[in-house]
């Protein structure tokens, strides 16, 4: 009761000592402000852009080993003449993998290049469209919202169907949100819309299905140079569980290099690329910046908290007088104490819950701007309310301490 | 009450060290742990700093405030893991300290 007694009054001080003086209350609640804004603004994109890669990566799976001519990360004396020469991955290639592979549980091949779109006078120019074998479902996860996926007997015959992205339907069909049995036509050639992709707005890696355009492989024949670089070709091996990347890759190399005939002490002229070689990068990069903004916001808070402590100290000297009073009625000076700390905390907590408030509508509206999900998480704003408080709590702590030590007689007869 | 030298030593080294450890509060390797673990260990560096102040002053609440936040970060240090030669070494001065402190005990006020 005397918690909650000491807590009202502590309160109702603080807000008086607030708007008694509210341009010096803005100027030192600013430091804190600005502090916890550039914080947790920061922590915010990192933990969003993190979690958008994180889910890009799980879309094309974290035991999914692809079999490229170039690898996704080179050291500083890489031959890059060797590579060049490297033949790309062959849609033949794709059976051997599936025939002589044990750890694997699912083999897809994978080819893209960027062509016309059209459908009456809507036409998208430079839309990617990939051409796909049957399982390429078992290794990218998507979700299709309207129609259905391939058959096997459309993709090894080659029909002219066609899934598409939401983003690529609704620039086709602007007034017709199911366009499923439309015919469409790409790069010239007929194809029939059979199936919407769910849409998943933007993704860091690119990979997006709401920009996608999936044929069957047989038909992307038609369309697309299978054969060229441009293409981008590769085989995707998805592990079985409880096979490790490592075993995969190991086989994959054997398989790999009898496919391709390669004598004993010939260097593999094929890369075997992990989707977690893409994590760990931007886990550093996500690192730097995460400590970026740590020492930015850093600064800002130490300053907030110099403000913060030149306020109660202020706010000490003009109620000597009223401390005096309170101690000869017999106040403790555990109650003294507890009163300026908790006025120094809410004051901070005011810096911080307007920082936090800041994030929030920031990110509100760069979510609208960016078409990509960044929020405010439970764990940022715990933080910034730790902060504020820890900040009340230090900075205010010396002059709270030093109100609580005042002599009575000598706090009564100050003005 | 005068204060002893080493009394005024150990308080300057850890209001250093508080100044140096507040901002790893809410460095993003910490917050990696868990979503509480910034908001424990800042409680930790705040009760370490306002322990100082108390030590500062000659007050025996500043050694109970001191031993209870040693105790309770070697047990929070030990607990996420930390166990590198640089904490071993911090667990190891504090010891000390605690120990001249605990010795300079009756010599300092017992009122707040």
């Amino acid at each position: 009761m005397l918690f909650f007694t000491l807590l009202k009054e502590s309160v109702y001080f603080a807000w008086h000592s607030l708007s008694a003086n509210k341009l010096r209350t803005f100027l030192s609640l600013l430091g804190i402000t600005i502090g916890i804004f550039a914080i947790i603004v920061v922590f915010t994109i990192v933990d969003s852009l993190e979690n958008n890669i994180r889910g890009s990566i799980q879309s094309l799976g974290d035991n999914v080993v692809f079999v490229q001519k170039w690898p996704w990360t080179f050291g500083p004396d890489y031959p890059w003449w060797k590579y060049m020469n490297r033949p790309v991955p062959k849609y033949d290639e794709l059976f051997d993998i599936q025939k002589k592979s044990k750890t694997a549980e699912a083999v897809a091949f994978r080819i893209g290049g960027r062509r016309t779109l059209k459908y009456k006078a809507n036409i998208i120019q430079n839309a990617v469209v990939s051409g796909c074998s049957y399982d390429y479902y078992k290794i990218k996860a998507f979700d299709i919202s309207e129609g259905r996926y391939f058959t096997e007997s459309e993709v090894n015959a080659g029909y002219n169907v066609v899934i598409l992205g939401s983003k690529i339907a609704e620039g086709l069909f602007p007034n017709n949100p199911i366009p499923i049995g439309e015919e469409i036509k790409i790069a010239g050639k007929k194809a029939y819309v059979i199936g919407l992709f769910k849409r998943e707005g933007e993704s860091m890696l690119g990979n997006s299905a709401d920009k996608m355009v999936l044929i069957p492989f047989n038909f992307a024949r038609l369309i697309l140079d299978v054969n060229s670089e441009n293409s981008d070709p590769f085989i995707a091996v998805r592990a079985k569980p409880g096979v490790t990347n490592a075993q995969m890759i190991d086989e994959l190399t054997g398989i790999m290099r009898g496919v391709r005939q390669l004598k004993p002490l010939a260097d593999d002229n094929f890369a075997l690329n992990e989707t977690n070689l893409i994590s760990k990068n931007f886990d550093i990069l996500f690192d730097v910046i995460g400590i970026a903004g740590w020492i930015i916001g850093g600064f800002s808070i130490l300053v907030g908290g110099f403000g913060i402590a030149n306020i109660m100290f202020v706010s000490v000297k003009e109620r000597t007088h009223v401390i005096g009073i309170q101690k000869s009625l017999g106040a403790k000076n555990y109650f003294i104490l507890l009163q300026f700390l908790s006025e120094s905390v809410f004051l901070s907590l005011i810096g911080g819950v307007i920082g936090l408030l800041l994030t929030f509508v920031i990110t509100f509206f760069a979510r609208d701007v960016i078409d990509m999900d960044i929020s405010l998480t439970k764990s940022n704003i715990i933080l910034g309310i730790t902060i504020s408080v820890l900040i009340g709590i230090i900075s205010g702590f010396v002059p709270a301490y030093s109100a609580s030590q005042l002599d009575p007689v000598e706090a009564i007869r100050s003005k | 009450m005068k204060r002893p030298l080493i009394i005024t030593i150990i308080c300057i080294i850890g209001f250093v060290t508080v100044t140096l450890t507040f901002p790893a509060v809410f460095s993003p390797s910490v917050k990696k742990i868990g979503d509480f673990v910034p908001a424990l260990y800042g409680f930790l560096v705040a009760g370490g700093f306002i322990s100082y102040i108390g030590l500062w002053h000659m007050k025996q609440w500043g050694v109970l405030l001191f031993l209870v936040v040693f105790f309770t970060k070697t047990l929070f240090l030990v607990f996420i893991n930390d166990t590198g030669p640089g904490t071993i070494a911090g667990i190891i001065v504090s010891f000390v300290f605690g120990v001249i402190l605990v010795k300079n005990y009756p010599k300092m006020d017992l009122n707040l």
